[in-house]
Formats: structure tokens, C-alpha cells, sequence
């Protein structure tokens, strides 16, 4: 059984289906993140999980649909799609690459893929916001460095990084344990390699 | 089942506006601040798509979505007015704070790109149904695979969230609970979110059974079920708006 290319564009229907779940995984973590009270976003498990069954390409395009989607509902994640898709392809990149595939791992992952998010918002944050995040504590480290060091690159990146890396992390590790817990043929139903197309 | 969507079903001009014209104004309000900086522009094109937003009498409906930005953007006056690096110049003092000139203008600068950039995609998302766009845009050249997935996420999110009501209420009957400390409410996030994922993923299997049995992946080209809909002026908004641009670059080169 020969393994096709990561970057394949030929997505399966199998494959292409996987995308509105993503979106629809990731709207409901929120939802119940938000229920639940937990000070961080986990917006993007089903982003994570895609990029873990489909590839880089299934989880970029689900990360850009996801925030096109959002922005029906809240304009402002239109411009953050950008780090949604880099969220998808990393976490592609590094599982099929056979980065995270035990517990270890999958926390350095974690992190980084936190930081890949921190670079890609902070250009935007600093654009967009002056340099805010819009949550709370990573807002009061800004205002606390920008008032000692008066740099807001600084600042915003250190807002935008206490609150993206342990995020990112929880999500990676939820998303890891999730895919360890998924019987065997559906994950599989999404592998890309010719042989499961026929949806037996 | 509520839908996720925006969209307010009125019958304006705006509303019957195509889709890919209200695309092409919010490049537009991005655009014109961009060529022309000043706060006199910047306030003039705000001032316009809210007069949009009125006209298609959907300015109610965006109370929830500015309420949520103006509440990010009150801490962005507050943090930049205090501690902005090139702060100089004190306007007022409140007791020991004193919030300055550079600050709060820079902030304002904010405030109105935001706000312009929000409301210009308001136009388009409270006015335009999601599946219209879509269609359009799949009319125009876009993959209809991209388009059946775009549309299906609206489809399959209140799904989901049905069986989420499900799948909480079982999980709270056995006991598992919901509230109390952070490690406690962190501990019921996977019961809570795992057997939606895990349902939701075992519905795809069949999802993609019958589509593939209905000729998903046929290549011969796609025909649609509804008749293409009229929409009236496009030209004439376009070409206004392409002129308006050149206008403004031709402003800043020459004068």
C-alpha cells in the first residue's frame, strides 16, 4: 500500500466531508469552553483534528473555512484566518511527519504550534488592535510591559503568547487524545491513499 | 433548529443587491482609508456604511456584534491613551492618571478602521444569505465541492448542537459535574465534547456514501436548482466604485 503525498490535492469525498465537521468541532468547543467558564478559547480542536486525519492541505482549508464561517457570525475572524490555516498546516506537517504520536510529543507539539499562532496574530493584532488580544489577562501583561519597556511589538507578542501557547496546547492534547480514542475504520475513512475510496 | 447565520430577511435595495458587488464594497471601505489616511475620509466611509445599514433596516441587528467590539475597543483607548510608548503631549488628568493626546488619537485611528471594517462586512452579512453568496461565487468559477462544504457547515453546526443538548444533559444525569473549580470544569470538557466529535465523524462516513452515490465527484459540469437570480445596478455600483478608487489614488498623487 503506497502512501500518497501529504500535499495531495485530490481530496476524497471522505476527506472533503471531514471539513464541515472541523468547523462545527471547533464552534462547539467554544460553546461548551464558554459553558464550562475555562479562561481560554479551544476553538480550533476540530482545526487540530482534521489536520491529524486529513493532512496539511484538509486541516489548512478547514482552518480557512472555519474563520469565513465565523465571520458570518463575528466579522473580525475573517482576519484571522490566516492563523487559523497556519494552525492547519503545522499541525498536518507535524503529525504525518510522526511528531506527535505519543503524549511527549504531542506537548512539544503543543508548543509549538502555540508559537506558530503567536507569530502569525501578532503582525495582525498589532495591525488590526494596536496590539491587543482581547482577552483579559494577556491584555493586562500589555498594558503592564508597554508601560515599562515602550515597545508594543514586545508587548503584543507576550499578550498574544499567554494566552495562544497554553491554548494551543490543551487543544493539541485534547485533539491527540480524542484521535487516540476514534475506532480504527473511521479513522482510517479519511487516510489518503487511493484504497479507502471505495467507502466500503 | 436556530441558524447561525446573520442574516435578516427584509426587502430593501440594499437586499437585492448581488453578492459579489457588497464582496467588492468591503474591499472598497478597506481601501479608501488606506489610500487617503486622514480622519475626515475614515469618518465619511464609516458614515456610509451605516447609512447602508439603514437603508436595508438591519441597523438594529448590529447592536450584539458593535456592543462586543466597542467593549475590546474601550480597553484599546484606555491601554493606549495611559501607556503609549510616543505618549507626550497630557490632555487630561483623572486624579494621579493622566491620558494623553497621542494615545487617545491613536486609538481613535483604531476605533475607526475597526469600526469601518466591521460594519462594511455587517452590510454584507446581514444582507446576503450565506447559500446566495455561495451560489454566486460557485457561478463565478468557485469549485462547487468548496461550495457544498461551505454551505454544509451551516447545515451540519445546529446538528451538532442539538446532540451537544443531548449528550449534556445524559452526561449531568450520571452524575458528572458541570461547575466548581477549574480543575473540575476542565475534567468535563472532554465528556461533554467527545461523543459529539466521535457521532459527528461516524455521520460523515455515510455523508459520504450518498454523495459519492449522487455524483459528487462526476466531472461533467454541475447545473443548479434554482434559476439565477436578477440582481439590479451591479454594473453601475462596480464601475462607481472603481472610479471613486482611482479617484482617491489620483487625490493623493496630485494633490
Amino acid at each position: 500500500m503506497k502512501k500518497q503525498s501529504m500535499w495531495s490535492l485530490r481530496l476524497s469525498t471522505a476527506a472533503l466531508v471531514l471539513i464541515p465537521v472541523a468547523v462545527g468541532v471547533n464552534y462547539i468547543g467554544k460553546l461548551i469552553a464558554a459553558f464550562l467558564k475555562l479562561p481560554l478559547w479551544l476553538d480550533s480542536i476540530g482545526t487540530v483534528l482534521a489536520a491529524m486525519l486529513g493532512g496539511p492541505i484538509v486541516g489548512a482549508l478547514a482552518g480557512a473555512i472555519n474563520n469565513i464561517i465565523y465571520g458570518f457570525t463575528d466579522p473580525i475572524s475573517f482576519v484571522y484566518a490566516i492563523t487559523s490555516v497556519a494552525i492547519g498546516l503545522a499541525v498536518g506537517i507535524l503529525f504525518f511527519k510522526g511528531y506527535i504520536s505519543s503524549w511527549g510529543k504531542a506537548i512539544v507539539a503543543g508548543l509549538i504550534i502555540g508559537l506558530v499562532a503567536t507569530v502569525v496574530s501578532t503582525p495582525l493584532n498589532i495591525g488590526f488592535w494596536g496590539g491587543q488580544t482581547g482577552n483579559v489577562w494577556g491584555d493586562a501583561l500589555f498594558a503592564f510591559i508597554l508601560a515599562k519597556t515602550d515597545s508594543t511589538w514586545l508587548a503584543s507578542l507576550l499578550d498574544e503568547l499567554v494566552v495562544d501557547v497554553p491554548d494551543k496546547l490543551l487543544v493539541v492534547l485534547i485533539s491527540f487524545g480524542i484521535f487516540k480514542g476514534l475506532p480504527r475504520n473511521v479513522a482510517q475513512l479519511y487516510n489518503n491513499n487511493g484504497k479507502i475510496e471505495t467507502l466500503d | 433548529m436556530k441558524s447561525i447565520s446573520l442574516y435578516v430577511e427584509r426587502d430593501s435595495f440594499i437586499h437585492d443587491v448581488d453578492p459579489i458587488t457588497k464582496l467588492l464594497y468591503i474591499l472598497f471601505a478597506l481601501l479608501i482609508p488606506i489610500i487617503l489616511p486622514t480622519f475626515t475620509i475614515s469618518f465619511f466611509c464609516l458614515g456610509i456604511s451605516i447609512l447602508l445599514l439603514i437603508v436595508a433596516k438591519v441597523i438594529r441587528k448590529t447592536v450584539p456584534v458593535f456592543s462586543f467590539v466597542f467593549l475590546v475597543l474601550i480597553t484599546v483607548v484606555i491601554i493606549q491613551g495611559l501607556f503609549k510608548p510616543e505618549n507626550e503631549t497630557v490632555l487630561f488628568q483623572i486624579g494621579p492618571v493622566a491620558m494623553y493626546k497621542e494615545g487617545l488619537l491613536y486609538a481613535l485611528t483604531i476605533t475607526l478602521r475597526v469600526t469601518n471594517i466591521v460594519s462594511s462586512f455587517l452590510i454584507l452579512v446581514l444582507t446576503t444569505k450565506p447559500s446566495d453568496l455561495v451560489e454566486t461565487l460557485v457561478r463565478k468559477g468557485m469549485s462547487p465541492r468548496i461550495g457544498y462544504v461551505i454551505v454544509s457547515v451551516f447545515q451540519i453546526i445546529p446538528e451538532m448542537m442539538s446532540s451537544m443538548g443531548t449528550i449534556m444533559d445524559a452526561q449531568r444525569a450520571r452524575g458528572m459535574e458541570t461547575e466548581g473549580n477549574l480543575f473540575v470544569r476542565v475534567k468535563a470538557f472532554v465528556p461533554l465534547l467527545g461523543p459529539v466529535i466521535l457521532g459527528a465523524l461516524i455521520n460523515t462516513k455515510e455523508r459520504a456514501m450518498a454523495l459519492e452515490v449522487r455524483g459528487f465527484n462526476s466531472r461533467t459540469p454541475k447545473t443548479y436548482l434554482y434559476e439565477e437570480k436578477k440582481y439590479t445596478h451591479s454594473k453601475l455600483i462596480q464601475s462607481a466604485m472603481l472610479f471613486l478608487v482611482v479617484g482617491a489614488v489620483a487625490w493623493r498623487i496630485f494633490v
